[in-house]
């Protein structure tokens, strides 16, 4: 096998041009062949990742630690049903959203969300109160709309099944 | 390039030298070094998810850092590898506070007080697992005094 030895056999650079050259492969196939099977066991596929949340506050033991005449903040809150999400404030319904198929309209719920967040007197924080039937993948998913929104404290809650029963 | 060259032996007689065209191998195998120096991650990973579940997918970035955790998988609530609750027992029981969690939380509890360690939990859950049952552990572990958490993703 001829290698890229251009003073070989007395061939003048240009020469050797025209002439066949074969590089040696064989070092870097090596390094090749050791080092991928390396990268593929280290190699990462799925990253993870963590999504902050809190439990909301107690509002009666808020209300009992301040003074008597302050009023606890009301805070945006997102309730997730298995038809529709809401956007409520207090006991004001503000927004309800149908479920689309098999998804919720998550760009349609965080642009709700953003006008209403301009209009809330607590901007950071959004309150998520799914049912208990909802599945934990739209539960992520409206965490993550609510992110985007900007609200940077998402606190989850529960939603009552049947709000006109009292529980 | 000639895959077979013809080589005249001192006897006269003719060897056939195979080549093999290493050129596209070789490209293939750059391509594959890139790819894969692109996926290599040199911190390492700091939280194992557990093979019993599918983890919600979401566009979070944030990184999870060393903390207690809890698995609640399609049929368990899980913490270091032992089963604290069956997710069946949940549809009988209308007590929010699952006992075996909160005492193990309590015995989490007394050891973290003893090291730095912060008091955050991450919440490994499988994607399909209602909330009913994320509820209950984490009303348990507010019971308990664990009130900051973090739920284990996917990033997208």
């Amino acid at each position: 096998m001829k290698t890229l030895s251009v003073g070989k056999k007395g061939f003048l650079p240009s020469e050797a041009i025209e002439a066949e050259i074969d590089i040696d492969v064989k070092p870097i196939m090596n390094v090749l062949i050791i080092l991928i099977p390396f990268l593929v066991s280290v190699a990462v596929y799925t990253n993870l990742a963590v999504i902050d949340m809190s439990l909301p506050p107690n509002v009666t033991a808020a209300a009992g630690a301040g003074p008597a005449n302050q009023k606890p903040r009301l805070k945006i809150t997102v309730l997730v049903a298995q038809t529709y999400c809401a956007i409520t404030l207090g006991e004001t319904l503000l927004d309800s959203i149908p479920r689309a198929g098999d998804e919720y309209p998550y760009d349609t719920l965080a642009a709700r969300l953003l006008v209403r967040r301009a209009g809330a007197d607590v901007k950071d924080e959004v309150i998520v109160a799914p049912r208990d039937r909802i599945h934990f993948r739209y539960v992520v998913r409206i965490m993550d709309a609510c992110k985007k929104t900007g609200f940077e404290k998402v606190s989850l809650a529960s939603a009552t099944e049947n709000p006109e029963g009292g529980r | 390039m000639n895959i077979h060259k013809k080589k005249f032996s001192g006897s006269g007689g003719i060897t056939d030298i195979i080549k093999p065209q290493m050129t596209s191998l070789i490209d293939i195998l750059t391509l594959l070094l890139v790819f894969l120096i692109q996926s290599f991650n040199a911190e390492g990973t700091l939280v194992t998810p557990s093979s019993d579940l599918e983890l919600p997918l979401s566009s979070s970035k944030k990184q999870p850092g060393p903390s207690m955790m809890i698995e609640i998988t399609r049929d368990a609530v899980v913490a270091e590898g032992k089963q604290l609750a069956a997710n069946a027992s949940f549809a009988t029981s209308s007590d929010l506070l699952v006992q075996n969690v909160y005492s193990w939380l309590g015995q989490q509890k007394g050891r973290i007080a003893a090291t730095a360690e912060p008091r955050q939990i991450i919440i490994q859950c499988d994607r399909e697992i209602e909330f009913n049952i994320v509820k209950r552990v984490m009303y348990t572990c507010s019971k308990a005094g664990f009130t900051d958490f973090s739920v284990l993703v996917i990033e997208e």
